[in-house]
């Protein structure tokens, strides 16, 4: 899973959700890091371009509240679980 | 053709033909290789592959993309001429195609298996891993080969599915899944589901660009991908059969075995789709990383996609409108060509003779109501067999002259469509149209159609000496 961030200032560009987590850090060490925020899942690397990086220049169109994803419509839908014989 | 069983063989194509760019100087994960997946598909239809050799932050990665992203590159694919025009790869496709079922040969001795990570898996570490498109949630792999196996019908290959669906990586082993329900993997899964178990997944990416066009095809669901890559490549399919009793292709250069959660549903997405607007956001299924197999100095094989023509609409051309030519004209022989080469044939113009007045709608209702059609083909346009499908002049002389909207559109409403659709409503659903711009033949009378010109005496001949003659001035 991810772990926790020591960087305790992360906001998330998409969801501002303060709960980061670090994913990876660049295999040369000290070129990048990827971090994952644990409300909206969003991911992003520390040397993208702004607007993916910061909440005020994230593009508007794609802007979350952290509990706008509980109403995302699921796909697909879950089936009935089959009843087990012994149900029967 | 001579087979191409893997990626790097058809590097080698690529390379001797002119049609592979290294990109050699270092890049940025973000924004470069998107940007450059899209400027290649702004420069043209004979674009090369991109090879793209120096990742920064990463020691030794490469990542190569637009490996079908133009004519030249999808005929050599074929072994075809590299300037073949696309009704002639359209027909080379359906004649190799016809013969259904290829063979498959299993062997055990798969490049992939030279490394092997089974612990603390991080496909970050593994994978040059990128956003593609600034409104995308993630890092999404979007070009892989996806095997699942029937839970009710294990022992079955030939409804054991090999399938492209996007992967979102959320996580060091964590990955969502797009298993639309059009699509035959959902079948697989809802087995599971209703059990109350998890389906084993096996992903291979770079696995060959044949194997690619398969997995991207809409074969009927007891149809075999394998067999219809020996079919399409005139030469035995090369697969490995691994512990868990799945077949995995022999060529890729990553293998990733793991588990879609029974019964479990996380955010996904958006992504920017094919059909050139983003998907928006949905609770989708999770898989669970527990292996990575790869080859040393693997290569990581991705796709831009974006508002068309990009990569993927060479990729999902020819091969979708293949398999609905011959699922309607096993029904109607009449049929001529199919031309779905439009958004994965959410559009398809279809050519054919008539039989009797109303011939042709009932033509467009059977692309409909193929298994392809429950989730594209929202328009079909009909047009004489004299008009090329592939010729979008011809077709829109068609369009301007033949129809009288009075009694050419037949609009069939609330039918299903996929719900990456953005102009469905609601998700899932929309009204289709067939747009006939046949010549009406009896007893349909309407319109003015019989003094429709046709070429003069001598043309055929006069096309033979000017073409000879415009040679001789050209070299």
């Amino acid at each position: 899973m991810i772990t926790s961030s020591k960087r305790d200032e992360l906001i998330c560009p998409r969801c501002r959700s303060t709960d980061i987590g670090v994913i990876c850090c660049s295999p040369v060490k000290g070129v990048w890091t990827v971090h994952g925020c644990k409300a909206c899942l969003y991911v992003w690397r520390d040397t993208e371009p702004e607007e993916n990086r910061n909440p005020d220049l994230y593009p508007e169109p794609f802007r979350l509240k952290p509990e706008d994803v509980r109403n995302f419509p699921v796909v697909p839908t879950i089936p009935a679980l089959r009843k087990k014989k012994s149900d029967e | 053709m001579t087979a191409i069983h893997d990626l790097r063989g058809f590097l080698e194509i690529l390379e001797k033909n002119g049609q592979l760019l290294h990109i050699t100087e270092e890049v940025q994960l973000e924004p470069d290789i998107g940007a450059a997946g899209r400027a290649i598909s702004q420069l043209g239809e004979t674009m090369p592959a991109l090879s793209f050799e120096k990742i920064k932050g990463y020691r030794k990665a490469r990542i190569v993309t637009n490996i079908h992203g133009s004519w030249p590159n999808h005929a050599l694919m074929m072994g075809l001429p590299q300037d073949s025009d696309t009704r002639t790869q359209f027909f080379e496709f359906v004649r190799r195609y016809q013969t259904f079922p290829g063979t498959v040969e299993r062997r055990d001795d798969p490049p992939w298996k030279e490394n092997l990570v089974e612990k603390d898996v991080n496909l970050f570490d593994l994978i040059p891993l990128f956003r593609l498109n600034r409104g995308d949630g993630g890092f999404y792999i979007d070009k892989s080969c996806i095997v699942t196996r029937d839970p009710d019908d294990f022992d079955n290959d030939n409804v054991q599915n090999l399938g492209m669906y996007r992967l979102e990586v959320k996580g060091p082993n964590r990955i969502g899944i797009q298993p639309v329900p059009e699509h035959d993997i959902a079948i697989h899964l809802a087995h599971a589901e209703e059990r109350g178990e998890d389906l084993p997944v096996v992903i291979a990416l770079g696995a060959s660009p044949l194997m690619e066009i398969v997995a991207s095809m809409p074969i009927l669901y007891n149809q075999s991908e394998y067999e219809m890559v020996g079919a399409l490549q005139g030469e035995p399919c090369r697969v490995v059969r691994m512990d868990n009793g799945y077949d995995v292709p022999w060529g890729a250069e990553y293998v990733l075995e793991g588990r879609i959660l029974s019964r479990f549903r996380e955010a996904e997405g958006p992504f920017g789709e094919f059909t050139g607007h983003y998907s928006g956001g949905r609770l989708m299924p999770v898989i669970e990383i527990d292996r990575v197999y790869h080859r040393n100095a693997p290569i990581f094989e991705h796709l831009y996609l974006g508002q068309p023509w990009t990569e993927i609409d060479y990729m999902m051309a020819i091969n979708t409108g293949a398999p609905l030519y011959v699922q309607v004209k096993e029904a109607f022989p009449e049929v001529v060509a199919v031309n779905a080469m439009y958004t994965h044939g959410l559009v398809v113009i279809v050519s054919t003779k008539r039989r009797i007045g109303g011939f042709a709608r009932t033509v467009g209702m059977r692309v409909m109501t193929t298994p392809h059609g429950l989730g594209y083909a929202k328009l079909v346009i009909m047009v004489d067999e004299t008009v090329n499908p592939f010729d979008l002049k011809q077709v829109m002389w068609a369009l301007s002259t033949k129809v009288n909207p009075a009694g050419d559109l037949v609009v069939l409403p609330h039918m299903s469509i996929l719900p990456l659709d953005p102009g469905a409503m609601p998700e899932g659903m929309t009204h289709k149209l067939i747009i006939d711009a046949t010549t009406p033949v009896p007893p349909d009378s309407r319109g003015n159609f019989a003094q429709q010109l046709d070429s003069p005496v001598g043309t055929e001949k006069w096309r033979d000496t000017l073409s000879k003659l415009l040679s001789e001035v050209q070299q």
